[in-house]
């Protein structure tokens, strides 16, 4: 494979998605939910009693910040992760372009690792967005009060945001592995429609699941149970297990989703 | 690889035997800090004299409300035996919703603690921290 060609396959992918409107409404969408949820808490009387920090939101913008990771852990980053992974290699089948790029100076590999890079690379982005812009909303509307934990000390919003960053960097290898998983159902399904939804219905079902007291082997073998592992980040002393745990189950998804779906893809007869 | 992930979990979970990771022990260890820590900053948002966790001494003995089994996510109970700052006994109660995650939300029972907000010494309106509550323990 030739790095330089997966690089240019990826700028052509990035073209294309910066003219898409899905792309740009996720984004803005992104940087300004936040900013709209600050405003509202601040107007109105109640809180999100029923998020973890939901009762903290008016005391320090950074329980905003984790009440939006919270929320968005339900279905906003699933959708965040497969919006381009479960897309990139379909819309090629629904345009029927697969022999244009195929027969073109490019090998399988080289389109499969430039398309894999542009899905992971807007994952990475819009949580990045959506993280910096819920931060922002926090300060700037709600404040920089100390941070009641979840072992019931006052952190310091200096401390607090060091915590909180690293919070919303923990969410990163399971919106990885919901990303490689929408690649798969992309190639496998050649349907976006598939390739989009299904990873949001199976992140909804797997999170309804582990609302269940079913066996706790099951629960930690779930991908979306990686979302909630930053609550160690927040209890004092700290604990890591679960950010651990959700690496290695994460890594599980990410390389065998895209192993198959560089399978599928390489024995695909477009010629036909 | 769409029908690996189901029979692997499937496989798992029908040889899985082992207890649930929410025990009394773990919530217990958990719950006594937190409560003796949001002890300590209510008391300084109330602007009253600074306790320690050691004065507060607190002890708690939590047990599921289910009497079937043991352990395990739902509803609990925990009954806490602490000093309060002017090292009178006290007895309160309080019912947690665990999840399997292992977090916690604490409500107290009865107004013994007071309400959803306290006047602190300067006239200002606080929350009250040991109304309702957060906390989470590690369940690995």
């Amino acid at each position: 494979m030739n790095l330089q060609r997966a690089v240019a396959v990826a700028s052509v992918e990035c073209s294309k998605l910066s003219a898409q409107v899905k792309t740009r409404v996720a984004l803005v969408a992104g940087a300004a939910g936040p900013f709209v949820f600050a405003l509202a808490m601040r107007v109105q009387s109640s809180v999100p009693e029923d998020t973890l920090f939901g009762r903290s939101v008016k005391e320090s913008g950074l329980a905003l910040s984790l009440v939006v990771l919270g929320f968005s852990a339900l279905w906003v980053l699933p959708v965040l992760a497969s919006i381009v992974g479960g897309d990139v290699f379909a819309a090629e089948d629904r345009y029927g372009t697969w022999k244009t790029i195929l027969t073109r100076s490019c090998r399988r590999s080289e389109v499969f690792a430039g398309k894999i890079a542009t899905a992971f690379g807007f994952a990475l982005l819009a949580t990045a967005v959506l993280a910096v812009s819920s931060v922002a909303a926090g300060l700037l509307v709600i404040g920089s009060g100390p941070l009641v934990g979840l072992s019931g000390t006052l952190i310091p919003s200096s401390h607090a945001l060091s915590r909180v960053a690293l919070a919303w960097i923990s969410v990163l290898p399971p919106v990885f592995g919901m990303t490689a998983v929408a690649v798969l159902l992309s190639v496998a399904t050649r349907s976006s429609a598939a390739g989009i939804g299904l990873p949001v219905v199976m992140a909804l079902t797997m999170q309804l699941y582990a609302l269940v007291d079913g066996p706790e082997v099951v629960r930690r073998l779930l991908i979306t149970s990686g979302f909630n592992a930053w609550h160690g980040l927040l209890a004092e002393p700290s604990y890591h297990g679960p950010l651990t745990h959700s690496a290695v189950v994460a890594s599980v998804y990410v390389l065998s989703s895209l192993a198959i779906a560089y399978w599928l893809l390489r024995r695909r007869d477009v010629a036909a | 690889m769409r029908c690996a992930f189901p029979a692997i979990i499937i496989a798992v979970s029908v040889s899985s035997c082992g207890r649930s990771a929410i025990t009394a022990d773990r919530i217990e260890r958990a719950f006594e800090p937190t409560f003796a820590n949001l002890v300590q900053v209510q008391v300084s948002w109330l602007r009253v004299p600074p306790v320690t966790a050691s004065d507060l001494d607190v002890t708690a003995s939590c047990r599921r409300t289910a009497a079937d089994v043991e352990a395990g996510a739902g509803e609990w109970v925990c009954k806490v035996r602490w000093f309060g700052p002017d090292r009178q006994p006290l007895r309160d109660t309080f019912d947690l919703i665990v999840t399997p995650d292992g977090c916690y939300t604490a409500t107290a029972e009865g107004e013994q603690l007071g309400g959803v907000t306290l006047r602190s010494r300067d006239g200002r309106d606080v929350r009250n921290l040991l109304h309702t509550f957060e906390g989470c323990f590690d369940t690995i």
